[in-house]
């Protein structure tokens, strides 16, 4: 089976563009991830293969059959919503019967349906209650079962995470990860959530503006970011970005020279993660020096934040380097391997 | 303490007129114009059946019954399906019509009752109990389409799209999803069309002379030349809040929680 959206687009009444000709191809079995930030049009592109929104032009198809002027029941697809959406006046075992009961399955069907994916989400205990009686992470685990409790095609879900508290949050991120792996559903997955995004996709489809940025496996963005937007926008602290010049092989901004080859002449935007950049005891033949200007001890790591004239950068440590003063000078590497290039003009990538 | 002070002066009242209703309705004529009122009688309950089967009131109790839960029927399955567009759909000219229904029910009700009542000649249906429930039902959907769009609004959307993916139509998830949660809502805005078209008097006055009288017309009756008939008026008022106390206590649950009605949970 394979997803397609064919140049989509989306443009509100209020003439918003949400989407502006989206394409994006893929395979059964994929947990794919839509990530960007928020008006970047992912809710909306979940939401038009749901067929809760229509597209203003071009079309979607699963498996070659054209699905954009299906009504969602006709799609064989499932949503998890943020708010989950429980049917207050029902209990939560008919929450979880109640897609199959539309689709009038028999009773013994049902039960035994309802009980096999309560008990694989660990929910059995509660199929008597009602939603105003669960707890946020059981109430997300309900909405879950309700999604996969009959055999969708395709599994969406729109920041079913983003209301739950930090720590359910991890363990939940991890379940769904494990279900994926279990169950091989489909699953389509919005998040604004970088962290979120890298660990659960097989796929990340990085959308900015209304427009695809970059699609690919979650190593690749993080290691060859497209764009300049994708390379801030993954990892946490955010990449470092330092605008400049080459000129004779040499990287310069402000006081800032380093040494680079195969970059032509020009202006350029050069960008190093945190986690990278080399810290050293001393000067040498590569390191360069800069400013400490704060120190962020968040254990076990540690945040420096380091500045050379108008050139600035935050180094992260995976240990504790003591204490250091402000102002006192720190000898860093930025190893060639590491470092991006990216044009000034579009944030492309070089090369 | 404040708590069931406030209950205390409250409960003295709204109580005190109808006890003395019921009182005065087991009263004898005289017990009941005694310049200072009197506390202990004999009771007499002679008024009951002098006003309903001597007086044959029994039939306007009828009517007032068919008047009330027709067109209470009528206004909701008019009024609630607008309310759900007005709630769930934009459309131009949205606010301007919702607006329109509610000035149905600005205008004073009697600066329409002469064109009504000649509409309702003009129809042949004049003294029809199908007149009243018909007047009731224009003021009552107005009611019900400003109540409802509420109720459904507090509904978040998600549920409808969540029903909609689990596999209903739109009508479906209309009938099989909103309207049971609306339920609190709905049950709370019948039972005020219940009781404003059961107390209504002047259409129904107005419109039904004769047979299809409905009991609050009948009270004028019993003013007479000779005086007014308190004891069997207080016997028609008392089975007058009969139907609405039980409607009340019926769906009291859901009357608390659909006036009351906040964010739907979950």
């Amino acid at each position: 089976m394979s997803v397609l959206f064919n140049q989509i687009s989306k443009v509100f009444a209020d003439g918003t563009v949400a989407l502006d000709k989206l394409s994006l191809e893929f395979d059964k079995g994929e947990f794919i991830i839509l990530l960007g930030p928020s008006g970047s049009g992912k809710t909306t592109a979940c939401r038009i293969l749901a067929g809760l929104e229509e597209a203003t032009n071009g079309s979607v198809s699963v498996d070659g059959r054209d699905i954009t002027n299906l009504p969602p029941r006709e799609r064989n697809m499932s949503m998890v919503f943020q708010n989950y959406a429980l049917y207050g006046h029902k209990t939560v075992y008919e929450n979880i019967a109640y897609p199959l009961r539309i689709r009038k399955i028999d009773r013994d069907n049902i039960d035994s349906q309802v009980k096999k994916i309560a008990s694989v989400l660990q929910i059995e205990q509660l199929l008597d209650r009602r939603p105003s009686q669960l707890s946020g992470g059981q109430a997300q685990r309900v909405a879950v079962a309700r999604a996969l409790v009959w055999t969708p095609d395709i599994c969406l879900m729109d920041e079913p995470l983003s209301n739950l508290d930090a720590l359910l949050r991890l363990q939940t991120r991890t379940e769904l990860k494990r279900l994926h792996q279990d169950l091989g559903h489909t699953f389509v997955f919005v998040t604004h959530d970088q962290e979120e995004a890298m660990t659960l996709g097989t796929r990340i489809a990085v959308l900015n503006q209304g427009k695809l940025v970059q699609f690919d496996i979650p190593r690749r963005i993080y290691h060859e970011p497209a764009t300049r937007f994708v390379a801030e926008f993954i990892g946490r602290p955010a990449m470092n970005i330092i605008e400049g010049e080459v000129s004779g092989g040499m990287f310069k901004a402000d006081t800032l020279e380093i040494p680079v080859t195969g970059q032509p002449d020009g202006p350029v935007a050069m960008g190093i993660r945190p986690e990278q950049v080399v810290l050293r005891e001393g000067p040498t033949d590569e390191s360069v020096s800069f400013e400490l200007d704060v120190l962020e001890l968040i254990e076990p790591d540690t945040l420096l934040f380091v500045k050379k004239g108008a050139a600035s950068m935050v180094v992260r440590v995976m240990r504790d380097v003591g204490d250091l003063d402000r102002g006192a000078e720190v000898h860093l590497e930025l190893p060639a391997d590491a470092r991006h290039f990216f044009e000034i003009s579009d944030g492309r990538r070089r090369i | 303490m404040a708590a069931v002070a406030t209950l205390v002066v409250v409960l003295v009242l709204f109580l005190t007129p109808y006890i003395w209703i019921i009182l005065t309705s087991i009263k004898s004529r005289l017990d009941a114009l005694a310049d200072v009122p009197v506390w202990t009688f004999t009771p007499t309950f002679d008024h009951y059946p002098k006003i309903f089967i001597d007086k044959d009131y029994l039939p306007l109790v009828w009517n007032s019954l068919i008047v009330a839960i027709f067109s209470t029927v009528l206004s909701l399955i008019f009024g609630v399906p607008a309310a759900y567009v007005f709630a769930r759909f934009e459309f131009p000219g949205k606010e301007d019509l919702f607006f329109f229904f509610l000035t149905t029910r600005m205008a004073p009700p009697i600066s329409i009752v002469v064109p009504m009542f000649m509409l309702f000649s003009v129809l042949g249906l004049t003294d029809k109990p199908i007149a009243v429930i018909l007047a009731h039902t224009t003021f009552n959907v107005s009611l019900v389409v400003w109540m409802m769009r509420g109720f459904f609004a507090d509904i978040p959307r998600e549920i409808d799209e969540a029903a909609m993916m689990d596999g209903h139509t739109r009508g479906g998830t209309f009938l099989r999803v909103l309207l049971p949660m609306a339920a609190p809502g709905l049950a709370a805005t019948a039972v005020l069309c219940f009781i404003l078209s059961w107390n209504e008097f002047l259409y129904a006055f107005i419109l039904v002379a004769f047979e299809g009288r409905t009991l609050t017309v009948g009270i004028p009756g019993l003013i007479t030349p000779h005086g007014t008939l308190w004891g069997q008026v207080a016997a028609v008022a008392v089975v007058a809040t009969l139907p609405i106390l039980f409607f009340t206590f019926l769906v009291q649950k859901h009357l608390v929680r659909g006036l009351t009605f906040g964010a739907v949970k979950g």
